[in-house]
């Protein structure tokens, strides 16, 4: 294409003011990727940090509460719930893990889980003969995946023990879950606790006591995920509402989190703004400036014959030439300084993270955005480019 | 090629208006035939430029005028407004310009620069310009840029690149003006040598009447016209 052409090679003659375009460029958006950068890192750091415990998740009710099946029934098909489970009394969820080939016994706390829990490993399954227990009960009692250990529990007043013979399905790690725990399926405990309540479970050996088949499940409480952390506000008021009981979440841990997010999110916005309208006025001064520069250049070629069209996409192939590198060359200084920030500053973030990230999709939305901007400024140019008068020419004595 | 059809003014008015005034250059007839060549004298501000603009369809003729060259009605081609393309691209083809200062692109070399209109016009043809920088003495300046040359290399340049796409008139607006005696005379000669071989008809404003007379260019002198304020007019005969 012609005018294309002709652009460039102007452009290379004059490769300073090329240059002084990449320089505006490189100035204001620099440091705007940096700024970008260090907030995506940061905070992607610690929203990562608790994404991945899944603690900052859960809701516990709170006190004694009973619950029955039909309390519970509703919340089932609640879309911001990832995993729900009811409890037992909590008097009854502590029992005795042996490994079966050890003699070492410790107490460990019997939490009731399922498939969905995100303490546990995605895809994780648990049955009423396999269990997931804690890493560190896992350490005290030289448990590794397909061992088997038998949880044990004695009740005032009943002659035997409720032995429970397990195998252990999988080792949680450490920053899933702390202490001496073992995740079972909450029908599990549902047995354990009517062994406490003194009715008979021939399957286990316990023929004496209350017939099991009168008996009525009562839950004392829930514990429930939420979807993600931005549910986990909401979400706990609308149980507490539903099930009219108090709870315990980290909600103001990670809504704390989220509104620094968002705060951090509206200033570098605003700055954004502001170098916008920053760089889009210079630049259009800049662009303007240089059609004025080259009203003689631009007024032949006119005399030449190139029509209007041709003229206004003279300034506009120039703009988008200085534009494209000074995405190049700001990206690439992003990079240098992102290393260098990593190198003094980057220790201290959680799981090792990048402290200045921007991904592949951000930085072509940013490149788009800059171009549009680009666009936009020559675009006022190219007006002024169209409107070159070839009689210039002629009339104008140098 | 050569140029098919002459240049014909009839009734023809050139209005500029000012802040106060409105300068007006009357032509009732001009008349160029293919190959032929006109020179417009006149005092500093009678017009000449305007002239050459309006011809050279770089300025509108006032309402009325009847303007054609080489069987386009020119004219009516402002009907549709400075912003048609119809109008750039009949500049392009029928016209060729040697502005005073040579009015080079900076950022071409002398063959970009002379080989420029035929890319406009989509009529390449590098033997046609190689004969152009070899009739004026351009060929070892092929690859220098505008601002290495001197004035009159220039002008010979300008020259070369209104004559590239073999236009049917050129337009040159005191082609000499800037030059010395000696090379404005060189210039000239080459001026009127290639166009004449061309067959372009040329319309060239000059003040230095002796050389256009010296080179024997019929010429036509803008006066002052009556009693009428800021008006001149183009006379009818040569003079």
């Amino acid at each position: 294409m012609l005018i294309t052409w002709l652009a460039l090679k102007d452009l290379w003659r004059e490769r300073f003011y090329l240059f002084c375009n990449c320089a505006l460029l490189v100035g204001i958006l620099v440091p705007l990727l940096v700024l970008f950068g260090v907030k995506n890192g940061v905070y992607s750091a610690l929203i990562g940090e608790m994404m991945e415990n899944p603690a900052y998740l859960q809701i516990d009710t709170a006190g004694n509460v009973t619950l029955s099946e039909d309390d519970l029934a509703p919340l089932r098909g609640w879309t911001e719930i990832a995993f729900m489970t009811p409890k037992v009394r909590t008097q009854f969820d502590y029992m005795n893990v042996r490994q079966n080939s050890g003699r070492r016994i410790r107490q460990a706390v019997i939490v009731p889980s399922g498939t969905g829990d995100p303490t546990l490993p995605p895809g994780a399954r648990l049955d009423n003969s396999n269990v997931a227990v804690s890493a560190l009960l896992a350490r005290q009692l030289e448990l590794t995946p397909g061992a088997s250990v038998q949880l044990i529990s004695q009740a005032e007043g009943r002659p035997r023990q409720l032995v429970l013979d397990m195998r252990v399905g999988l080792v949680l790690e450490d920053r899933a879950l702390g202490g001496r725990a073992v995740l079972v399926p909450f029908e599990t405990l549902d047995l354990i606790e009517a062994f406490y309540d003194a009715y008979a479970l021939p399957d286990y050996g316990i023929e004496s006591g209350k017939d099991i088949a009168g008996r009525v499940p009562a839950y004392s409480g829930a514990r429930i995920y939420a979807r993600d952390l931005e549910a986990l506000p909401g979400l706990q008021t609308r149980i507490e509402v539903q099930l009219g009981v108090t709870t315990h979440a980290r909600t103001a841990d990670v809504t704390s989190l989220l509104r620094l997010g968002r705060n951090l999110t509206l200033a570098l916005s605003l700055t954004a703004a502001i170098a916008t309208l920053g760089l889009a006025a210079a630049l259009t001064l800049s662009f303007w400036s240089e059609v004025a520069r080259k009203r003689r250049v631009l007024a032949s070629l006119a005399m030449l014959g190139l029509t209007r069209r041709q003229l206004a996409l003279f300034p506009v192939v120039q703009a988008l030439v200085a534009a494209a590198l000074g995405l190049v060359l700001s990206f690439l200084l992003y990079g240098i300084a992102g290393r260098m920030a990593q190198h003094w500053f980057g220790q201290g973030l959680p799981g090792g993270r990048n402290l200045s990230v921007i991904s592949m999709g951000q930085a072509v939305m940013i490149s788009l955005a800059v171009l549009c901007i680009v666009a936009l400024a020559a675009a006022v140019a190219a007006w002024r480019a169209q409107r070159s008068d070839p009689a210039l020419v002629l009339r104008e004595v140098s | 090629m050569t140029a098919q059809g002459g240049l014909t003014v009839r009734n023809g008015a050139i209005e500029v208006a000012d802040v106060d005034r409105v300068f007006r250059v009357e032509i009732d007839a001009l008349d160029l035939p293919p190959g032929g060549v006109i020179a417009l004298s006149g005092a500093s501000g009678s017009g000449k430029t305007l002239v050459l603009e309006v011809l050279g369809l770089l300025r509108p003729p006032a309402r009325g005028t009847l303007y054609a060259a080489a069987g386009n009605d020119l004219a009516a081609l402002w009907s549709r407004g400075v912003a048609g393309d119809d109008l750039a691209h009949m500049r392009a083809t029928l016209f060729g310009f040697v502005p005073q200062t040579g009015g080079l692109l900076p950022f071409l070399d002398v063959a970009d620069n002379i080989s420029l209109p035929q890319r406009i016009c989509d009529r390449p043809d590098a033997a046609w310009c190689s004969e152009l920088m070899e009739r004026l003495g351009l060929t070892d300046l092929r690859k220098l840029w505008p601002d290495a040359l001197s004035i009159g290399q220039r002008q010979r340049v300008a020259i070369a690149r209104a004559l590239a796409h073999r236009p049917a008139f050129v337009i040159a607006d005191e082609p000499t003006a800037a030059l010395d005696a000696q090379s404005a005379d060189q210039v000239m000669a080459l001026l009127l040598e290639v166009a004449r071989d061309t067959g372009a008809g040329l319309l060239l404003s000059s003040h230095d009447t002796d050389r256009v007379t010296r080179f024997g260019i019929e010429m036509r002198r803008l006066a002052p016209f009556g009693d009428k304020p800021f008006t001149t007019r183009l006379e009818a005969a040569p003079c």
